[in-house]
């Protein structure tokens, strides 16, 4: 199931090292990756990954990381839909 | 000092360990560590030389675990901070405080394959809980800071910072930053409400108790907890020690090489009570059959446990010593009571072994018993652990100290060093196996050094015992790499390093040779030979449920 994250972290050369890291030994395969930096020293992360696991098996340990600031799940597009209407 | 006054980034990292009351650090130094090892030299914090920086690194396992203090250790960069990798690994999935410093090249030469150049913080990403490369010596001592906070807070846990030489040289101004507490998470009133309610309508709550309880210092609510609920328990192999020898109720491990009692009683509750364990697979067996007709409160400060393996039907992330005088209350179960103490009478360990063989559990009961107050345990991995952990008892966790989560071999012996250390006046034994035992067994020279009274319990089946055992009951009896009959004379190795000690054979020697050991005024090692037929039981058989033991008895027919 594809699931889409946003994140927010902190600039740390090894920062996107750590997220990956986390996401691919917590079983997810990451399928679209976006980066913005912002002017904050922090940096935006999109990300949709891909697992037959929970979303919340990532999301929690991704929050866990010291440089991750905020790790926000989104609604799968349909759930959002229904969500709007 | 004066204001103002510059001083070298090596000697802020002295400055940095002595304000966190850091006394003792261990460590191996080498060339990138130069400068840092030039500050400690006549400084008031003390370092202790191990013969390798995994030891190093264990002795500050040991140190932390046994003190409830965050441990520290040097190395130098390249094979210096590789050698530490185990030691975080294991320090990370035992949640233990640490922080490590490495040296790194100078920062104009990371990069170029540098002599004894590795990329250290890459390697520390997936066996530390965070991790630090200074690149900036104004950063120095923030950094420092920050590292001993996320080490003890939360989940404690190993943090790694490697530090360039030209950081170590370069000089600064020393500044106490100002602390950005790390935000804990806090028990929200309507779970307390909800895992009330799931408390006064349980029949048979039994209470599964994990090493966040000692991490947590929540012992001493735990203990309120039991007594006013009367709730039966079981613990983890960490969680060991939390619930006072002789607590009514109160069954030992469970798990794999849990007692019966426990797994059966954990089978047949109806609420399980998780108190800072985690699910692991040693302690569940079979995920889906494990304790399958009870609902689950889940109580831990990290919040990425709760519901990672269980979906409970509460969960509350936050501290133990809030949360559990918030959930006491009296309760009704007699009944239930009763039958956990009838189970635990049907299923008690019997030490009746004939024959005049050593029979490893008898003499680890016998040791449990004479041991003074004030003592630590100190174990390797394999069978002699799980015997450890079966037929010991403890008086706190601080004072049962096992490999438990990545069940590292070679872990004894340093971690008993840095266990003696803390607390100088504590009997500290260590109990290993022949295989275990050589995996450090050069740290039998820092034990000289020192002079540290370290017992050495060696119980020697020649074979890598648990390894064995399995290849015996799982793999045809095809013992492939496990004969271990070309070890050398341990008590000779030992007497090399000044250590006295002697070999036993024989059930009739055992009360004696503890005793003289127990009287040994510095360090000693025993030698218990045994015979390679004894195995671990009750065993779990992988992939199966905790309800189904398998006893020697059943192995045999």
């Amino acid at each position: 199931m594809i699931h889409s994250l946003e994140l927010t972290v902190q600039q740390r050369p090894e920062v996107l090292e750590r997220v990956l890291r986390v996401t691919r030994h917590r079983g997810f395969r990451i399928t679209q990756m976006q980066m913005r930096m912002n002017d904050d020293a922090s940096l935006s992360l999109d990300m949709e990954v891909d697992s037959e696991r929970a979303i919340e098996l990532l999301s929690n340990q991704l929050n866990k990381l010291i440089d991750v600031t905020q790790c926000k799940v989104l609604l799968p597009l349909s759930l959002q839909q229904t969500a709007n209407a | 000092m004066e204001p103002g006054q510059m001083i070298r980034g090596a000697d802020a990292v002295i400055k940095v360990l002595a304000a966190h009351g850091v006394t003792t650090v261990f460590g191996y130094p080498g060339g990138a560590i130069m400068p840092i090892y030039d500050a400690l030299y006549g400084s008031p914090v003390e370092h202790l030389l191990s013969r390798h920086e995994q030891g190093a690194a264990f002795a500050a396992v040991g140190y932390a675990r046994a003190s409830g203090k965050t441990g520290v250790c040097f190395a130098t960069s390249g094979p210096g901070a590789t050698n530490l990798i185990t030691s975080l690994a294991d320090a990370l999935l035992d949640s233990v405080p640490m922080v490590a410093i490495t040296g790194q090249v100078s920062t104009a030469v990371i990069g170029t394959d540098a002599f004894q150049e590795i990329d250290v913080l890459g390697m520390s990403l997936s066996c530390t809980k965070h991790s630090f490369m200074v690149t900036d010596v104004n950063d120095l001592i923030p950094t420092l800071y920050q590292a001993f906070e996320i080490a003890a807070s939360g989940r404690p846990g190993p943090v790694l910072v490697d530090i360039p030489k030209d950081i170590q040289l370069a000089h600064l101004e020393y500044r106490t930053p100002l602390l950005a507490v790390m935000n804990e998470p806090q028990a929200e009133m309507n779970d307390i409400d909800a895992a009330r309610a799931l408390l006064a309508e349980a029949k048979q709550p039994m209470l599964y108790v994990g090493g966040g309880v000692g991490m947590a210092g929540a012992v001493d609510q735990l203990r309120e907890f039991i007594k006013v609920t009367g709730i039966p328990s079981v613990a983890t192999l960490k969680g060991l020690g939390s619930i006072a020898h002789g607590t009514p109720g109160y069954l030992g491990m469970l798990g794999m090489h849990g007692g019966k009692a426990a797994n059966l009683a954990v089978q047949d509750c109806d609420l399980l009570i998780v108190v800072g364990a985690r699910f692991d697979d040693r302690v569940t067996g079979r995920l889906a059959s494990f304790a399958d007709k009870a609902k689950v409160i889940h109580l831990d400060i990290d919040a990425a446990e709760l519901g990672k393996l269980r979906m409970p039907e509460v969960a509350i992330a936050g501290d133990l010593r809030q949360i559990l005088p918030a959930l006491a209350m009296s309760m009704n179960i007699t009944p239930w009571q009763a039958e956990v103490e009838h189970l635990s009478r049907k299923h008690q360990w019997d030490y009746q072994h004939p024959g005049s063989l050593i029979y490893a559990p008898a003499l680890l009961r016998r040791l449990a018993n004479k041991l003074p107050e004030d003592n630590v345990v100190c174990c390797d991995v394999g069978q002699h652990q799980m015997w450890v952990a079966q037929h010991m008892w403890f008086r706190r966790p601080e004072d049962h100290l096992s490999s438990a989560g990545l069940g590292t071999m070679g872990f004894g012996l340093p971690a008993a060093i840095g266990a003696q250390v803390a607390r100088p006046d504590a009997t500290v034994v260590t109990v290993s196996g022949d295989g275990s035992f050589m995996m450090n067994v050069q740290e039998l020279t820092t034990i000289k050094r020192r002079k540290l009274p370290v017992k050495i319990v060696l119980i020697d089946n020649q074979k890598l015992g648990m390894v064995k055992q399995w290849q015996q009951l799982f793999f045809e009896e095809r013992y492939s790499e496990t004969d271990l009959s070309d070890n050398p004379d341990f008590v000779q190795l030992a007497s090399a390093f000044d250590i006295p000690g002697r070999t036993i054979f024989s059930s009739d020697e055992v009360e004696e040779a503890l005793t003289e050991m127990l009287a040994a005024k510095g360090p000693y090692l025993l030698h218990v030979a045994i015979d390679d037929a004894f195995n671990v039981w009750p065993l779990v058989p992988p992939g199966a449920s905790n309800s189904d033991m398998m006893d020697e008895m059943e192995k045999q027919t």
